[in-house]
């Protein structure tokens, strides 16, 4: 198969686990999906970078997880002053368990509880199945900042959904 | 034995070697406490999973799809399908490509393959070579728009009795970008002047940087052999 064909077909069937990710970065759907949409654009536009035989899922999740830094949507333009209790009203719900099915829009909400650089390493670790050593190399860190980070956010996660859960 | 939390969550996230791995388990399972956290923490990831996963079980868009099946779209009526314009993107780009293979068994095919590449064969290089979309020539491909992509490449649209399409100039040679069949009623003759297809316009669109070259510009690059400087 042509290399530039199947370029174009891996990114297609990479667009959803793209969104998913968006979606645990983002505060609501409208704004994941237009980040999917500005990365999608991104790749396709500079598709000569991607060097073949390397992770296209990797590069992907790198081009939006830059956009999502640098478009500033990672600094939540919401005040600091504004109480985020608000949002914790959508995810108290009284008859469930902490065994009991999350809603999509609960998950998003418990993301953004978190600060942005435990948020993004919670999602590539926890849902979208990357190893430590993987996310470490897609944000450039050290792989034990990615360690302590994702103890921290998965510990903060836990004490908030089981909060809400009960 | 105490168990730092980043080796705990490592052992948990299947991070450790064999034997660490079996330290670490030896060491929940004697600990009521370790084993009840590390259910908890296995639960909640499984409900983080089971609330995103939604997004990855419904298709977004496959290629060559033209209409986009995607369940939330009901939920989300009203609202930009963005996906469908990019998944059109990439299936007509498939689909170009997967006509162009076509040719190339033909003596007369527009595009032939150099190593990974799809670049123009011998007339059509010819053509892009020198041809002027102010000049026509009375060769098999007419020259539509000669414009600089967003990374620097100097890319034209051509149309032929076979086929329109989209070649960048790259180490030499047209690479191309693009091949769709020829337009209904694009037979014989030039019908459409390439650049006006629809399908190469939105690709344009989508990879020019600035104004395509007026006929001035175009000669002036033809002149210098296409070499950027």
């Amino acid at each position: 198969m042509n290399s530039a064909d199947l370029f174009e077909q891996q990114l297609v069937a990479l667009l959803p686990r793209l969104r998913r990710f968006a979606h645990g970065l983002c505060r609501n759907a409208s704004e994941a999906d237009d980040l999917v949409q500005q990365a999608a654009e991104r790749a396709l536009r500079s598709r000569g970078q991607w060097q073949p035989g390397t992770r296209l899922d990797s590069w992907l999740y790198r081009i939006l997880r830059n956009l999502w830094i640098d478009s500033g949507r990672a600094h939540s333009r919401r005040s600091k002053h504004e109480a985020p209790a608000e949002e914790a009203g959508e995810i108290a719900d009284p008859g469930a368990s902490p065994h009991a099915a999350l809603e999509l829009s609960e998950a998003m909400a418990a993301m953004q509880r978190l600060p942005e650089e435990q948020r993004e390493i919670v999602m590539l670790i926890l849902v979208e199945g990357f190893g430590y050593r993987e996310t470490a190399e897609l944000l450039d860190l050290p792989i034990g900042t990615v360690s302590s980070r994702l103890v921290r956010g998965r510990t903060a996660l836990l004490a908030f959904l089981e909060r809400h859960g009960d | 034995m105490v168990i730092e939390e980043e080796r705990f969550f490592a052992w948990l996230d299947g991070e450790l070697g064999a034997e660490e791995s079996a330290a670490v388990a030896e060491a929940v399972a004697a600990s009521p406490e370790l084993s009840a956290r590390a259910e908890r923490h296995r639960s909640m990831t499984a409900r983080l999973r089971g609330a995103f996963d939604p997004l990855v079980i419904e298709p977004v868009a496959l290629p060559g799809a033209e209409v986009i099946d995607f369940a939330a779209a009901q939920r989300a009526r009203g609202e930009r399908r963005w996906w469908h314009e990019a998944a059109a993107l990439a299936a007509s780009l498939v689909l170009g490509l997967v006509i162009g293979t076509r040719f190339i068994v033909s003596d007369s095919a527009p595009v032939t393959i150099a190593g990974e590449r799809l670049v123009a064969a011998a007339a059509l290089q010819r053509s892009l070579d020198r041809d002027l979309a102010s000049a026509p020539a009375s060769s098999a491909h007419r020259i539509g728009l000669t414009f600089r992509d967003a990374e620097g490449r100097i890319c034209r649209t051509f149309s032929g009795s076979a086929a329109n399409g989209l070649a960048c100039r790259q180490d030499g040679r047209w690479g191309i970008e693009a091949l769709v069949g020829p337009t209904e009623g694009q037979t014989g003759e030039f019908r459409m002047a390439s650049g006006q297809d629809p399908r190469l316009a939105a690709l344009v669109d989508e990879m020019i940087s600035g104004e395509p070259f007026d006929a001035a510009r175009e000669k002036a690059a033809r002149d210098r052999g296409w070499s950027d400087r």
